[in-house]
Order: structure tokens, then C-alpha cells, then sequence
């Protein structure tokens, strides 16, 4: 069984590209990620895609100028194409952390995961409270710093010195893979919350 | 009880209105409503002056990890009461509903402001319910108000009363309440690792005066724009400068972390169920202690100090650095995107 997963947030084709800038930077980032998931999907590891479903009834869903994107029946709700592969497992989520009101949490138990990397958009967001709430779960926790998208730098910059500081280990993906290959990883990450 | 939705009619004043109160609100409230269903009540008071209060409940989300706006639409008024030193004895309930609000939820808020009242020992005197439109209001919106009696003998309690040399104690973990429910509205995976601390604290606060009496000079409680509206409204009031330590503040590690996630600062979130208490010198460990035997208080901590000057508020971080503690003007909104 797996004791390692990956969980990708918010990678889904309406929110790419809600703006060049966005799509710009996030495919500035997609080949390489995809990669890091073909890399540790060889090593076992459990990818899990955090699909963000906006509901129409949500007041706080952000709308870009007027149109709600990643609805349940949003052609463009879909993953990106260049990240997924047959073996992973897509979570349908409402807000920010995917854990919140999901099976996500049941899955992972399920596969006896007791590792997470969190990577995905934004970083400041659903990356910061995925990890914030896997660790409050007891999982050890890791963010590749390369796996991480914000429009602005200096959000990304601020949330992974918050993960740092607070919840799991920032790490460059050549070493997350490194320690996936030796079972090392969780050795750096801080330990889980009682 | 006909249907299982709140329709306009249950607000019409007929007979599904009679339904609705008799039927639902009365017998949930139990005998916590001690309301005659005439106009107005009329009510005994055992001494000559009176505490008055009112508060609007506009919870979002209604429903919380523990508890929900009936909770905290009395807990509220019983506190507001409470921290001017009088014993809180009476409320009024007035419900805004939304068209299609869920009978059972309904019941729900209404078992918690049974309950709520009840471990606060005061009594529903009278209420009102409207109904509105669909969309005209978000779920439900609940109004108290309070009527408390001074017990004689009871200090002055008021926000004019610090004095150079009081001390500044706070009861319990700051910005819990704000972090449980922004949480929630925004699956921010902090939820249920911190709650609410949403809870009635009249017999905390009646059992501090009667071991400290005219030591303690000011009650507050910490509700919105959090402690640091508080030590402001208070050392304007009295016109007197407050330093706090940053370090002897109680904060939850958790909330300490969703703080910074957030760009927020703790010193301006939110409680339910906090009291900023000022004493003087002499009474400061009884105060202490007195507090510390509550559960609901169990965290006090004694976080600063009163001194001549201006109406000033400045913390003080572990380095001995000290920075102004400004009034926040408008919400603190929280940085999400």
C-alpha cells in the first residue's frame, strides 16, 4: 500500500485560465510537475487531484466578471490533462482545504498514507490550507518548492515560509524524490500535531 | 406542525403564526419562555436600577462546530449584561427568517437558546417573529435584548473607572471564535482544531465582584474588533495609557497560525465568551484565581498594565520593544486571494 500521496489543488482548465498571466505561470510550471508525478507515481506514491467545484449557491465562489467557473457541469471543471493519469484519484472539493467536507480524508486512511506533498495553485490558499489541515490530521507533511503556483512571487514566498515555519518541510523536488526512492521522507518533516 | 419549510404565511399573524409559536417556539423554548403571549410583559424587578442591552445576530454560518446563532444571540445580550455589573434576568427573543428556512433548523437554534439560557438562569419574556421573502435575508437573523438588575452594593463598573496602576487581565484564548468560523466559511482546515468560545459568563463575572468588589474597576467583553478595540475604548475613556505583553497574551498555537495565514492580526479577532477584566494591584491574584476556577475562564491571564497618560495603548514583544495597538478602523478583512 502506498504511504505516500501526492495531492495536486486546483489544476482544472476554467481556472488556468482565468488570465494570460495565470496560464502563463502555471505552464511554466506544469512540465516539470508532471514529471515529479510521473517520477513518484513509478515510486508507488498515490496521486490525489483536489478538484475545486464551485456551487452556484455559494456567495463567496469567486466569479470572473460575473461567470462562475468549475461548476459541476463546466466542461472546463476537468483536471489538466497533462497531469493526470489513469492510476490517480480526483477528489471533488468546495473550498479551500480539500479536506474540508470530503472523502479525502478516508481515501488516504484507506490507502495507509501517512506522507502528503501538496503542490498546486495557489500556493497561498489551497496549498497552505490543505497542508495546514493534513497536518492538524497527524500526516506528515511536505511542499516541493518547485510544485507551487501563485501569480505573485512573493505569495508563494509567504506561504511556503508559513508551511516552514509551521506545518511541513519545503523541499526542492529533486530532494522530495530523493527521499521518496530512500523512505527518508518523512525523517525532515516536522511531526505531525497531536 | 404543517410543512417543514418556514413560509410567509408563518409570519402573517394567523393561524399558521399561532402554529409556529405555540407549536414550535414555546414548546422548544420550554419553560425558559416565561412569556404571556400579550403585547407586552410585564415583569418584577427586586431593586431600583436596571441594565438595559440590545445586540443583532447575524451569524454566518448559522450552524458552527460548537454551537450555532441561538448560542450566541443569548450568550451575547447575557454577557453585554453581565460585564456592567448587573445580574442578567430577562430577554427578549426577536426572530428574522428567511422563506424556506428549514423547520428543523429552526428548532435547533431554538433548543441552543433554551439551553443557553437556561445554564445562564435568565428567562425569554417575549419575541417576535417575521418572515421575508426568499433572498431578502440570509437564513435567519435573531435580535435579543437584555434587562439585567444591580444587586445592591454592586461596584461602578464603566469604561472611565482605570485608574494608573490597574492591571489587565484577560480570561481566555484570544480570537478563537473569529478563527472557528472563518474556518468554516472558507474550509481553511483549522475548524476542528479550534472552536468557539462562545459561552454565557454571568456567574463568572458575579463571582469575581463578590471576591474582588470595588477592586475590579472595569468589565469587557472581548467581541468584535477583538481586545485591541477594547484596551483602546478603554484608555480613551479613561484617559490613561495600557501596555500589554505580547508574550503573556493567551493565544492558541493554532490561532496563532491562522492568524498569519490570514494577515490578520489576533489582537483584533473576534471571542464570544472572553472578558477583558481591569483590577487593581491588591486584587489582582484573587481576581486571578477566582477566574481560573471557571472552566470557561480557565486560561486567564494577567496581560498588562494601566498608566497616567493620554489614552494610549502600546504591547510590548518579548525584546522589551514596545508598537502602538492602534483602533482598527473597519474590518479586518481577511487576505485570501
Amino acid at each position: 500500500m502506498p504511504k505516500v500521496a501526492v495531492l495536486t489543488n486546483d489544476l482544472q482548465y476554467d481556472l488556468v485560465n482565468k488570465s494570460e498571466e495565470r496560464r502563463d505561470v502555471v505552464y511554466s510550471v506544469v512540465p516539470r510537475l508532471a514529471e515529479f508525478l510521473d517520477t513518484l507515481r513509478s515510486l508507488d506514491v498515490l496521486v490525489v487531484h483536489l478538484q475545486l467545484i464551485n456551487r452556484p449557491e455559494d456567495p463567496r465562489a469567486e466569479r470572473y466578471d460575473g461567470w462562475l467557473p468549475a461548476t459541476a457541469d463546466s466542461p472546463g471543471r476537468a483536471v489538466l490533462t497533462d497531469i493526470v493519469a489513469d492510476v490517480d484519484v480526483t477528489v471533488c472539493k468546495h473550498q479551500a482545504s480539500g479536506f474540508f467536507e470530503t472523502d479525502l480524508d478516508r481515501i488516504l486512511r484507506d490507502a495507509g498514507v501517512q506522507d502528503v506533498i501538496v503542490v498546486g495553485m495557489h500556493t497561498q490558499i489551497c496549498v497552505q490550507t490543505t497542508a495546514a489541515d493534513a497536518y492538524f490530521r497527524g500526516y506528515n507533511v511536505c511542499v516541493p518548492q518547485e510544485g507551487v503556483i501563485s501569480e505573485r512571487p512573493a505569495d508563494t514566498q509567504r506561504a511556503l515560509d508559513w508551511i516552514g515555519s509551521y506545518c511541513g518541510a519545503v523541499l526542492p523536488m529533486s530532494d522530495v524524490v530523493r527521499r521518496v526512492k530512500d523512505g527518508t521522507l518523512a525523517e525532515v518533516m516536522p511531526a505531525p500535531a497531536s | 406542525m404543517t410543512g417543514d419549510k418556514i413560509t410567509l404565511d408563518h409570519g402573517a399573524g394567523g393561524g399558521l403564526s399561532h402554529e409556529l409559536i405555540t407549536g414550535v417556539v414555546a414548546t422548544t423554548l420550554g419553560a425558559v419562555y416565561v412569556g404571556q403571549m400579550e403585547d407586552s410583559a410585564t415583569v418584577p424587578v427586586t431593586t431600583g436600577r436596571i441594565a438595559v442591552t440590545t445586540d443583532s445576530f447575524v451569524v454566518d454560518p448559522v450552524f458552527f462546530g460548537n454551537g450555532d446563532i441561538g448560542k450566541v444571540a443569548v450568550a451575547g445580550t447575557v454577557n453585554d449584561l453581565a460585564v456592567s455589573g448587573a445580574r442578567p434576568m430577562y430577554l427578549t427573543l426577536a426572530m428574522i427568517i428567511e422563506e424556506g428556512f428549514p423547520i428543523a433548523d429552526l428548532v435547533r437554534i431554538l433548543t441552543s437558546v433554551r439551553d443557553t439560557a437556561r445554564a445562564a438562569g435568565v428567562s425569554i419574556v417575549a419575541g417576535d417573529t417575521k418572515v421575508v421573502h426568499r433572498g431578502q435575508a440570509d437564513g435567519i437573523y435573531l435580535n435579543t435584548t437584555g434587562v439585567g438588575v444591580f444587586e445592591p452594593g454592586t461596584p461602578d463598573l464603566n469604561s472611565r473607572s482605570l485608574k494608573p496602576g490597574d492591571r489587565v487581565i484577560v480570561t481566555g484564548h484570544l480570537g478563537d471564535h473569529s478563527v472557528h468560523l472563518l474556518s468554516l466559511r472558507e474550509g481553511l482546515g483549522f475548524e476542528k482544531r479550534v472552536l468557539s468560545d462562545c459561552a454565557p459568563l454571568n456567574h463568572v463575572v458575579a463571582d469575581v465582584l463578590a471576591a474582588c468588589g470595588n477592586g475590579v474597576h472595569c468589565v469587557r467583553d472581548v467581541t468584535r474588533g477583538g481586545l485591541g478595540t477594547v484596551l483602546n475604548e478603554l484608555a480613551s475613556a479613561s484617559t490613561v495609557d495600557l501596555c500589554v505583553d505580547a508574550e503573556a497574551l493567551p493565544v492558541r498555537h493554532e490561532t496563532k497560525m491562522a492568524a498569519e495565514m490570514l494577515g490578520v492580526d489576533v489582537i483584533y479577532l473576534a471571542n464570544e465568551g472572553v472578558l477583558c477584566v481591569v483590577a487593581d494591584e491588591a486584587s489582582v491574584s484573587t481576581a486571578v484565581e477566582v477566574l481560573r476556577g471557571h472552566p470557561e475562564t480557565a486560561h486567564t491571564a494577567v496581560v498588562g498594565t494601566v498608566s497616567a497618560g493620554g489614552g494610549h495603548v502600546r504591547m510590548r514583544d518579548a525584546n522589551g520593544r514596545t508598537s502602538p495597538v492602534d483602533l482598527l478602523y473597519g474590518a479586518q478583512l481577511p487576505r485570501l486571494c
